[in-house]
């Protein structure tokens, strides 16, 4: 039981860690994208397939 | 893909048969630097004989045709040609957004070739998809808001 409660409790502090993370990566990403002239910025289309889905 | 050569094309096109449209939805938070993606490219115009005679010259051009499907709070018009995976999207209406052209004085122009495309400012098309707030668009608004206070940042 005991186990249980520490892994409860380290998981929310892992959590908002990995949050805070993925929130500093798109950061980055928008600050690269913003880097670049708008009309560079264009890699965004996504491609359609016959029978469903898509791909970039 | 790289909506470049699109977009090019699109400008010169729309530059010849002198439509006026501003560039909305998620292709115009891309070009703000907002890491989004998309499968079509949406334009808000105005809608009156004239422009509708001029929509039907740019389908014309690009081998496509026009649909109406049922979303009666854009007014939308879709100009299709599946062979070439071509999407736009010409909507009279859109959410959230007043006139086009209060939305098109906040726009900005962008130099696609020799020609210019007006695209929406951030701020704008944010306020739609909020006003929207469908499942996708509610999905990306935490993004966008975080590319305009990026952009925000930027220019103080």
């Amino acid at each position: 039981m005991n186990k249980k409660k520490t892994s409860t409790k380290k998981s929310k502090p892992a959590e908002s860690v990995l949050r805070k993370e993925s929130d500093r990566a798109l950061v980055d990403q928008i600050r690269r994208l913003q880097a670049l002239p708008m009309n560079q910025r264009t890699h965004f289309l996504r491609v359609r397939h016959p029978n469903g889905g898509s791909h970039l | 893909m790289n909506a470049e050569p699109l977009l090019n094309r699109i400008a010169k096109v729309f530059a010849e048969q002198r439509l006026e449209v501003v560039m909305v939805g998620n292709a115009a938070a891309a070009l703000h630097g907002a890491p989004v993606t998309t499968l079509d490219v949406d334009f808000m115009f105005r809608k009156t004989p004239t422009n509708l005679k001029k929509l039907k010259a740019v389908a014309k051009t690009f081998g496509a045709v026009i649909l109406r499907p049922y979303y009666p709070v854009s007014d939308l018009y879709r100009v299709v040609n599946d062979d070439r995976g071509l999407q736009l999207d010409f909507m009279a209406k859109l959410d959230g957004i007043r006139s086009f052209e209060g939305l098109k004085s906040r726009s900005i122009p962008v130099e696609f070739g020799e020609h210019e495309l007006r695209i929406a400012c951030l701020s704008d098309i944010i306020k739609s998809k909020r006003a929207a707030a469908r499942d996708r668009d509610r999905a990306v608004l935490d993004i966008l808001q975080k590319t305009l206070d990026e952009q925000e940042k930027d220019q103080h």
